[in-house]
């Protein structure tokens, strides 16, 4: 015994700078989580505060006031609309990792946090987690980062505000020729639907609800090619494609409780992008052409009764959006959008947006943007909006190829 | 004989193929450097340089033909100092290529070496557009052509060891260049000392640093951020004090706001490259150089107070 105190201490110092490294519980059988880089000050030793390899962190707020009359809602309004945290560093030499929230004010959502893998080998990238659906030109990209107020209506009503998916996908691009990239992506998802919104009190609707458990063949599926190449010296043209499929969902009743289920719906897309720089590379000019085919179950109205089956809309409706952009100079831009759209109910109505803009940049990462957009539903008044939008950028940030 | 004759043209033309093949392909992010790289890599260089002469580049955006080409560069030479944070970072990310990145032989920063001017104490975006390694423009610097040109050639003998020898011996014939134009810079600039200058942006500090001229304010307040009508005004005030004052600033500055500083503060406006291959007779960096301080000289001339 009297051998065993002097053992258990010798044991127990010889362990500690081990220790000082780990965490304070270790789950028996787990991998040892080893923190921290070089060596502190006065121990020598890297611990578990280390902040050496913290992530880089970012924020943005983008706030909107506006006005609108003809809709459901009349009047004044001010909201912060969205703040986004966001946190991204290298995981390791082959593989960076991010995610993006975002609050309204009232609720955290989670809208992305994916792995971006570059082990396969040059030009391939595996994206694993939950990240925006890659469609179009526009899907990838968050509201508050679109050039309009707000996301085009063929676009909204094909597809989602923001449609996030919890899945892999793989990208791989190569040369045509000198001026020529490719790029494709194929992802699979459980889930491509968008996620419901919180917070807002809307009518009762048919929701669109998916299957938390499905068979292989009932995942979501998503797919892009496009390709773009330099015409002249000042000048890009993008061409794309771009498919998303969702072979197994059911419209759901919430309050009522009917459900029409056994449903699927595929949109694909094509795009076409021209952009121009001037010679000093301050002056710009963006044109784009987005035209979806939305087929399969593309809508539902709720039943006559509460627990009857929604009455879904089954067929094939089209929609397209064009934009013009003119950056006068790095701080000042203006443009116009249209987007017109068959919507998702029996009788087939059509929906059309047009939206103008300016926006003044104070800087990289800090504007204004002022807005008046018109919408026009058949059977429905007129709506007129009349906004003010206020972003600004915090911290990290990136540049990279706009796909 | 017609077997014979095809044969000929067949190995003539695997001959011009295999020596094209051989060429290293090089990737510039400004012509500063893609006009250095042809001059030491000779015959045994293609060269493409992403940004243009006139362009801004804090504003270059990526093209498709930017990115085939950087992923099939043998080297990639860069000024660094984030001059092209814009763009360098997502080309390398996305072209793929594993012989251009950060610390291999392929990838060359060119400002490695060059003690850079107004590093920031603490980088705050209060500070404006700040660089955190200092003021970028060092392409204008006179001193940074040598530190580019010890860098590229550096970088060439560690990619292509083989030709180490013709390229120390472009970089001798270049470098006799630079000495003699070193001397005509240096007679034109020696009495410039104390000449009031106002920017549009910071891209010419090491010019007014080096030859000792008065810096009066700039057009931008901030590096980067555009100015605001009472920051306009302010300026146009603080100028008009003063007398005998040239405005400097590259092609891409703001056109509008330059003519209403020379209008409203009677200022000289003075529009200087601002890289490579911009302005008439700026091919070479030499060249580029030589027209900035001639432009620079003949703007001071005709002032009352030369």
């Amino acid at each position: 015994m009297h051998n065993f105190i002097p053992s258990a201490f010798t044991l127990l110092f010889s362990a500690s700078p081990l220790l000082a490294q780990g965490a304070a519980f270790q789950t028996p059988g787990m991998p040892r989580q080893v923190y921290g880089p070089p060596p502190e000050e006065a121990s020598g030793q890297a611990s578990r505060f280390s902040s050496v390899f913290n992530p880089a962190i970012s924020f943005v707020g983008d706030f909107v006031g506006d006005y609108q009359s003809g809709a459901e809602e009349v009047g004044w309004n001010a909201e912060l609309r969205s703040l986004e945290f966001g946190a991204q560093a290298s995981v390791d030499p082959t593989a960076w990792a991010y995610f993006i929230a975002v609050s309204d004010g009232e609720s955290l959502d989670l809208e992305e946090a994916a792995l971006h893998y570059k082990g396969l080998g040059e030009r391939h990238t595996l994206r694993v987690g939950k990240f925006f659906l890659d469609f179009g030109k526009q899907m990838q990209t968050h509201v508050h980062e679109l050039r309009t107020l707000e996301r085009p209506l063929v676009l909204r009503e094909y597809l989602g505000d923001e449609v996030s998916g919890t899945g892999v996908q793989w990208d791989y691009w190569f040369s045509a020729d000198d001026k020529t990239a490719v790029r494709f992506s194929l992802g699979v998802f459980s889930s491509l639907l968008p996620e419901h919104e919180h917070g807002e009190e809307e009518e009762p609707e048919a929701e669109a609800e998916i299957a938390g458990r499905k068979s292989l063949a009932n995942l979501n599926y998503s797919a892009r090619v496009t390709g773009f190449t330099d015409v002249g010296a000042n000048g890009t043209l993008q061409l794309g494609s771009s498919a998303r499929f969702v072979p197994d969902f059911a419209f759901v009743d919430e309050q009522g409780g009917g459900e029409a289920d056994g449903l699927d719906n595929t949109v694909w897309g094509l795009d076409a992008t021209y952009g121009w720089k001037d010679d000093t590379a301050t002056k710009s000019f963006t044109a784009g052409l987005e035209f979806l085919v939305n087929s399969g179950a593309v809508g539902a109205e709720l039943g006559a009764a509460p627990g009857d089956a929604p009455i879904v809309a089954d067929g094939t409706r089209t929609g397209w959006m064009l934009f013009a952009d003119h950056g006068l100079d790095p701080s000042h831009s203006i443009g116009l959008q249209i987007s017109r759209a068959e919507l998702g109910d029996e009788a087939g109505s059509d929906a059309t947006e047009i939206e103008a803009y300016y926006t003044r940049y104070f800087s990289e990462f800090h504007r204004i943007r002022f807005g008046l957009s018109t919408l026009d539903v058949d059977g429905e008044d007129d709506s007129f909006r009349a906004a003010v939008q206020y972003t600004f950028f915090v911290g990290a940030h990136g540049h990279g190829v706009n796909w | 004989m017609a077997m014979r004759v095809l044969t000929l043209i067949a190995l003539v033309l695997l001959s011009l193929c295999a020596e094209a093949a051989d060429k290293l392909k090089v990737v510039t992010s400004i012509p500063d450097l893609a006009d250095l790289a042809r001059r030491i890599g000779g015959e045994r260089v293609e060269v493409l340089s992403i940004c243009k002469g006139l362009e801004n580049p804090h504003f270059v955006s990526i093209k498709p033909s930017h990115l085939v080409a950087m992923s099939r560069a043998d080297v990639f030479v860069q000024v660094g100092l984030s001059l092209e944070v814009a763009f360098v970072p997502g080309l390398l990310e996305n072209c793929g290529n594993p012989r251009i990145q950060p610390g291999k032989p392929g990838f060359i920063n060119a400002s490695l070496g060059f003690a850079a001017i107004d590093v920031p104490g603490a980088v705050d975006r209060k500070l404006g557009d700040v660089h955190p390694q200092g003021n970028p423009h060092m392409n204008l610097s006179v001193e940074g052509g040598a530190v580019m040109a010890a860098n590229i050639l550096k970088g060439l003998c560690a990619v292509d060891p083989a030709h180490k020898a013709d390229y120390e011996a472009r970089h001798a014939v270049w470098s006799r260049e630079l000495d003699a134009a070193l001397q005509r810079w240096k007679k034109l600039g020696e009495t410039w000392k104390g000449r009031k200058v106002c920017v549009y942006h910071q891209d010419y500090a090491y010019i007014i640093r080096g030859y000792g001229l008065v810096e009066l304010g700039s057009v931008e307040p901030q590096p980067g951020i555009p100015p605001t009508p009472s920051s306009l005004a302010k300026l146009i005030a603080k100028l008009r004090q003063e007398k005998d004052v040239c405005l400097l600033a590259a092609a891409w500055a703001r056109r509008s706001e330059l003519e209403e500083v020379r209008d409203q503060a009677g200022v000289t406006l003075v529009e200087l490259p601002n890289m490579c291959a911009g302005l008439p007779g700026t091919e070479s960096w030499i060249g580029m150089m030589d027209q900035l301080h001639n432009r620079l000289a003949e703007a001071f001339g005709k002032q009352k107070g030369s």
